[in-house]
C-alpha cells in the first residue's frame, strides 16, 4: 500500500497527553476504537474507527504498518450505509404507475419503511478511507482529504481514542502561537487588527502614482494612499 | 471546530504579503538554514472586502499579471487563496494555500521524489517526509511573515512599502 502523492491537507495540533507512537499503549488504543463492520446492519448507520493502510478491516495494528520515521500515517474508516435514492425513486414510480395516482404522503412513508426493511441488510455501505499523518515531535497531525464534517468526526475520534487530547486547527491564530513567537509579539498577536489598503479618491482604477499618507491604528489599521 | 479563527485575516495578509514580497525581493527566504524560493502559480483568489462583495478567483495563464489582479489590488483587497510553487534546490511543490485557515490543497509533491527508492515502503516514506517538508516550509515563511507584521512600527515602515506597491500596481 502506498502514501498518497497528491491531494491536500488540514493541520491540527495536538494538545494533551498522547502515547509515544508505535509503542504498545498507542496501538492499544487505537485498537480500542478499531473499526467496526456495518456491512450486516439492518438499518441506516454509520461507523468510524482506526484501521491501517495494511489492514482496512481494523482486525490488526502493527508498528511497522504505522512507522514511516519522518511521520506516522494512521487511517481512519468511516463507512456509512443509506437507503439508495435512486432505488426508493423507482419503487415509487412502479407503485404510482400501478395505482394510476400519485402516492399520498402516508403511501410514500410506509414505502420507504417496506424498503428499508427489504433492501438494507442487502445495501453495501459507502467506504471512506482518511489518512492521517501524526508528527509526535511536533505533536502535529495532518489530516487529508477530508471536509469539515469529517475531520469533526475525526476530532471525536481521536479525543476518545486518546483521553484528555484534543486537537486544535493550525489556522493563522494558533500557527502563530506554535511558532516560538517572542513575548513582544505574541503580545502585538493578541491586539492586532486588519490592515485596510485603501485610496483616499476611492479610484480604483487610478495608475498615477499615488503616496501612501495616513496610517491610523484603532480597532482597525489603516493603510490609506493619496495622490 | 470552527473552520475560520477572529485572526483569519492574518492569513489572507500573508498571501498577499507574499505576493509583495515576490515582486519587491524575488521571494526567497532563508528556512531553517534552507534557501527555498516561492512564486505564485496559475490561480488566485481575492477575499471580498465585505458582504456585499463577490470573492473574484483568477485561474490559468498567469493571474499576478492580469489587469483584474492589478485592479483587485489597488482597491486594496487581500489574496483568500494562491497557488503557490515553492522550490528547494532541485525540489519543487505545488500547492493551494487557503489564507483563513492555512490548509493546503491540490498538492503535487517533487517529480523526481522517489528516484532512489526501491519498495512500495520506502516511496510512502519518502513522500511522508514530503509532505511535512512543504508543510515545514510553508510554516517557515509564514513565521517570517509574521516576524514582519507583528512589530509596533510594521504599518509606518513594511506596511507603507507594501500600501504603495498596492497603490501602484
Amino acid at each position: 500500500m502506498l502514501f498518497r502523492r497528491s491531494g491536500g491537507f488540514s493541520c491540527y495540533y495536538v494538545e494533551g497527553s498522547v502515547p509515544t507512537p508505535p509503542g504498545p499503549e498507542f496501538l492499544e488504543a487505537l485498537s480500542e476504537q478499531r473499526f467496526h463492520d456495518i456491512q450486516d446492519a439492518a438499518n441506516e448507520q454509520s461507523s468510524i474507527g482506526w484501521v491501517t493502510a495494511n489492514d482496512p478491516t481494523g482486525g490488526s495494528f502493527d508498528a511497522d504498518a504505522i512507522d514511516f520515521d519522518a511521520g506516522f500515517w494512521l487511517r481512519v474508516r468511516f463507512d456509512k450505509k443509506s437507503l439508495p435514492t435512486q432505488w426508493v425513486a423507482i419503487h415509487r414510480a412502479a407503485a404510482e404507475r400501478a395505482l394510476a395516482r400519485p402516492l399520498n404522503r402516508r403511501e410514500r412513508q410506509e414505502l420507504v419503511d417496506d424498503l428499508r426493511e427489504k433492501l438494507l441488510p442487502r445495501v453495501l455501505p459507502a467506504v471512506k478511507l482518511l489518512d492521517l499523518l501524526y508528527q509526535p515531535r511536533d505533536k502535529r497531525l495532518l489530516m487529508f482529504g477530508c471536509g469539515k464534517s469529517l475531520r469533526d468526526e475525526i476530532h471525536q475520534l481521536f479525543c476518545r481514542t486518546f483521553a484528555g487530547a484534543h486537537l486544535l486547527p493550525a489556522d493563522p491564530n494558533y500557527l502563530a502561537q506554535r511558532l516560538g513567537l517572542s513575548r513582544d509579539q505574541n503580545a502585538y498577536l493578541e491586539r492586532v487588527a486588519p490592515v485596510r489598503w485603501t485610496s483616499s479618491d476611492g479610484d480604483a482604477g487610478a495608475t498615477e502614482p499615488r503616496q501612501p499618507a495616513a496610517i491610523e491604528v484603532g480597532t482597525e489599521q489603516t493603510m490609506e494612499s493619496s495622490q | 471546530m470552527s473552520d475560520e479563527s477572529e485572526l483569519a485575516f492574518l492569513g489572507e495578509e500573508f498571501l498577499t504579503w507574499l505576493w509583495f514580497r515576490l515582486e519587491a525581493d524575488g521571494g526567497e527566504f532563508t528556512i531553517d538554514e534552507r534557501h527555498i524560493g516561492v512564486a505564485i502559480d496559475d490561480l488566485l483568489a481575492f477575499a471580498p472586502r465585505d458582504g456585499d462583495e463577490t470573492e473574484q478567483t483568477l485561474r490559468k495563464g498567469f493571474p499576478i499579471r492580469a489587469p483584474e489582479a492589478r485592479s483587485a489590488l489597488r482597491t486594496g483587497h487581500r489574496l483568500r487563496r494562491a497557488k503557490l510553487i515553492v522550490a528547494d534546490g532541485e525540489q519543487q511543490w505545488t500547492a493551494i494555500v487557503d489564507g483563513p485557515t492555512l490548509s493546503l490543497s491540490s498538492i503535487k509533491l517533487p517529480e523526481d521524489l522517489e528516484a532512489e527508492a526501491t519498495t512500495p515502503r520506502d516511496r510512502s516514506t519518502e513522500r511522508i517526509s514530503s509532505f511535512l517538508e512543504l508543510h515545514d516550509l510553508v510554516r517557515g515563511v509564514y513565521r517570517v511573515f509574521l516576524d514582519d507584521r507583528l512589530r509596533e512600527d510594521y504599518a509606518p515602515t513594511s506596511g507603507q512599502a507594501q500600501a504603495q506597491w498596492m497603490a501602484t500596481a
